[in-house]
């Protein structure tokens, strides 16, 4: 393993860098459509958005040079990329069979020109793709969608979304047109400036075209989807809270009470040098995952992204909330790059499932595997080989 | 970055396995032990691993090692914890080993490594003193100039294992001394000595590890210095620093998970099995994600230091790893004599004979001790408080 980047990831990372600070202007307001489009068009353009899909599926560049795009957004406290509503619907797509309209869709969605957003999440199940409690009704692929998914990510410019619901017994994801009869959405603005919607179905039909995957594969799909876009979220996470230790260290060397820099406390020192040590903890987590996304199956994916999110997750609310403390009153004022991080901090630990979610779902795992004798033997069995 | 796993990991994971199987002894096989095995122990253990060539599993080739890459390391530390070997000489392999390929003459590695490789010498490590554990500098052991000898006089306190050492490297100074960091001397003593005094330190651990090894005018040759007379400082530095990715003790974490995840499975709490617990279950997940993001830090450390240009970045990095890696030694052991229930409680180092302890694997007498040895692991080593201290200068300039 190798952990410096290659010259090639290098000038990936500082033309990321560079585009997004010589344009930091446009690109700030998380919320704000223009801005939002500028983005788009150029992540589009540089043929970002597509980065991570297999190059036969129109990507061109691996889960490691995605991870570098978010890191480098993140740093930048630009959160309104559609870096992570890409990632999710389009890794969705890749991971469900070859369709056309799937492909359709994700060649627009790759070159900017169909905005698309993996709608999974319901207000029951918390960020996690399981239990569905939207219905598709009706026969085979002649369906009528039911139901009401929560935090899309993505405003009213979004074109098109993935939806996942229940068809008789099974998981089934479908595309649906944003205008389609039957859909309403609602718009809102989460507290770190991002946009989502709500939406609501009310017999939206799709036809056996926009049928992507049903069965077992779609909950896999869905699943496939969602590790990557945690992966994606983490990298931003990693990117924004280095930006966040930056600027409290630069802080504490600044600012000057009873006459010496605040950094030359010990206490506030070895309350930042803790913050370091967490965030190269939690760093280090999402690299197992970007090497397991690499290098491992599905179902290790899945384990080391629940890991990942659970870890990244509570230390991006540890450090921010530390950042707050040791820069005092002034980080309270409204749109101080430490306030909108710490706002980060609580969107991202609610969407994709929060860290309790996440850690409650691996006991269930571990009590369905350590509690049978087989399976037991099977996890212990380094201890067990010998007679 | 290349985050692909070494392709030939598994291969070698197999071959470690299949050399345990055939090569350990079973009645050297899960020993209790604190830190270090008993010296017959490692010496045996010791033979078994030279004669297959594997005396060294991290040393270069060129000093007789196995010349194994850092993943290989771990697989290889790994493999031994499960398989319940004892230790090597962890003194002489992680410390004194890397110490004298960086600063040792020819002579000193001709005269002390072969018998490193075929367990005849153990080695002891003397730095700290009664008035003296994170301030070095302020040791009161002399080295006093007596021809081509130095004539070494003080009192070298909390010592591990130095009642079953052949050999001590240790610090000491010589008067006057320029400026506080000058005077330093490392130096290779023999045990053997005359003027050498060891006193068991007993610990809450019940176990014998601690020592005081007390030097009256011990007459150490100049050719035992390691590095320049008076540059001792330097030295000294440069093996604290490397020493923090070995003191994260990743197999004993790995271990730990494995003996939680053992115990969870066949011990019960009113009437259910531990893991059967809601609470229990999310701990020892959230216990399995720290350790697997330990192991990436582990492998971040061990490519940095390759790379001699990095040594700053290196140096945070370790401390960090320093840091969090012993604070989770503690939380896992305590969560471990939870999960033995009213055994916690007793102190006795055998289990035949309680009837709490029935039930129980074999592991689960030695969790007290490794329990209260563990408290040390966040002073030994650079204390946290140090590596806190090492961070604010080496990573935010403070």
């Amino acid at each position: 393993m190798r952990f410096d980047l290659s010259d090639a990831q290098k000038a990936l990372r500082d033309t990321v860098r560079h585009d997004l600070a010589e344009h930091a202007k446009h690109f700030a307001d998380s919320a704000g459509a223009a801005s939002r489009d500028a983005l788009r068009r150029h992540f589009a353009s540089h043929g970002w958005l597509g980065a991570g899909l297999p190059p036969e599926r129109g990507g061109g560049r691996d889960i490691v040079d995605l991870a570098i795009i978010a890191r480098e957004c993140g740093r930048q406290l630009i959160f309104g990329s559609d870096l992570l509503a890409t990632a999710l619907v389009s890794q969705t797509i890749v991971a469900c069979e070859e369709r056309a309209s799937g492909a359709r869709n994700l060649r627009e969605l790759v070159a900017g020109e169909r905005i698309l957003s993996l709608a999974y999440g319901e207000p029951q199940s918390r960020g996690m793709p399981d239990p569905i409690a939207t219905r598709a009704e009706g026969a085979n692929d002649d369906l009528s969608l039911f139901g009401l998914k929560s935090l899309v990510i993505g405003g009213t410019e979004v074109d098109g979304y993935v939806v996942s619901a229940i068809s008789g017994e099974e998981t089934v994801l479908v595309l649906v047109d944003a205008k389609a009869a039957g859909l309403s959405r609602t718009q809102v603005r989460l507290h770190d400036g991002t946009l989502a919607c709500h939406i609501e179905l009310d017999g939206v039909l799709v036809n056996a075209d926009d049928v992507l995957s049903r069965g077992a594969g779609a909950m896999a799909a869905l699943r496939a989807g969602i590790a990557r876009g945690i992966a994606v979220l983490c990298s931003e996470l990693i990117g924004m809270l280095e930006n966040t230790i930056e600027t409290t260290a630069a802080y504490l060397k600044g600012r000057i009470q009873f006459g010496v820099p605040l950094s030359s406390f010990q206490a506030l020192q070895h309350r930042l040098a803790d913050m370091a040590a967490e965030l190269e903890l939690a760093r280090s987590s999402l690299l197992g995952l970007l090497s397991a996304i690499g290098h491992s199956d599905e179902e290790t994916i899945n384990y080391r992204a629940s890991q990942t999110k659970s870890l990244v997750g509570r230390a991006a609310k540890q450090i921010c909330g530390e950042a707050i403390q040791l820069h005092g009153a002034v980080a309270m004022v409204e749109d101080s790059a430490i306030g909108r991080a710490y706002k980060k901090s609580l969107v991202s630990d609610i969407l994709l499932g929060g860290s309790n979610g996440h850690d409650a779902q691996r006991a269930e795992e571990l009590q369905r595997r350590l509690s049978t004798d087989e399976l037991r033997w099977l996890e212990l069995l380094p201890l067990w080989w010998m007679p | 970055m290349d985050l692909s796993p070494d392709p030939d990991l598994e291969t070698f994971r197999n071959e470690v396995r299949g050399f345990l199987r055939r090569e350990l002894p079973p009645e050297i096989a899960y020993r209790p032990r604190v830190f270090m095995s008993r010296r017959e122990d490692i010496v045996r253990w010791q033979t078994i691993l030279n004669e297959q060539g594997w005396g060294a599993p991290s040393w270069p080739k060129e000093y007789g090692g196995a010349g194994w890459s850092p993943q290989q390391c771990l697989v290889f530390e790994e493999e031994c914890v499960a398989a319940g070997t004892p230790t090597q000489d962890i003194v002489g392999q992680k410390l004194l080993g890397p110490l004298l390929q960086e600063f040792g003459t020819p002579d000193q590695i001709a005269k002390h490594f072969p018998p490193i490789l075929r367990g005849e010498s153990i080695w002891a490590h003397g730095f700290s003193e009664a008035q003296a554990g994170s301030d070095l500098a302020s040791i009161r052991t002399i080295a006093a100039q007596d021809g081509d000898d130095y004539l070494v006089s003080g009192t070298k306190k909390w010592i591990s294992y130095a009642h079953q050492a052949d050999w001590i490297f240790m610090i000491a100074r010589t008067l006057p001394y320029p400026d506080r960091r000058g005077g330093f001397h490392v130096l290779l003593v023999d045990m053997r000595s005359v003027g050498i005094t060891i006193a068991p330190i007993r610990t809450v651990a019940r176990f014998h590890h601690l020592n005081e090894v007390i030097f009256d005018a011990v007459r150490v040759p100049k050719a035992n210095l390691v590095g320049e007379a008076g540059k001792g400082w330097t030295v000294a530095r440069h093996l604290l620093d490397g020493s923090h990715a070995a003191v994260a003790d990743l197999p004993s974490l790995r271990a730990y998970l494995w003996q939680m995840k053992e115990l969870s499975g066949n011990q019960t709490a009113g009437g259910k099995l531990l893991v059967e617990g809601r609470e229990f279950a999310i701990k020892l997940g959230r216990f399995e994600a720290e350790v697997d993001a330990i192991t990436m830090m582990v492998a971040r450390v061990a490519a940095l230091s390759q790379i001699p240009e990095r040594a700053a970045e290196l140096r945070a990095l370790s401390s960090m790893l320093k840091l969090r890696s012993t604070d989770l030694q503690q939380r896992m052991i305590d969560f471990l004599l939870e999960a033995i229930g009213d055994f916690g409680a007793v102190e006795t180092d055998t289990i035949e004979n309680d009837p709490t302890a029935a039930s129980l694997p074999g592991f689960a007498g030695n969790i007290a001790p490794e329990l209260f040895f563990r408290r040390s692991s966040t002073i030994y080593g650079g204390s946290s408080e140090i590596q806190r201290a090492i961070i604010a200068r080496s990573h935010f300039g403070m």
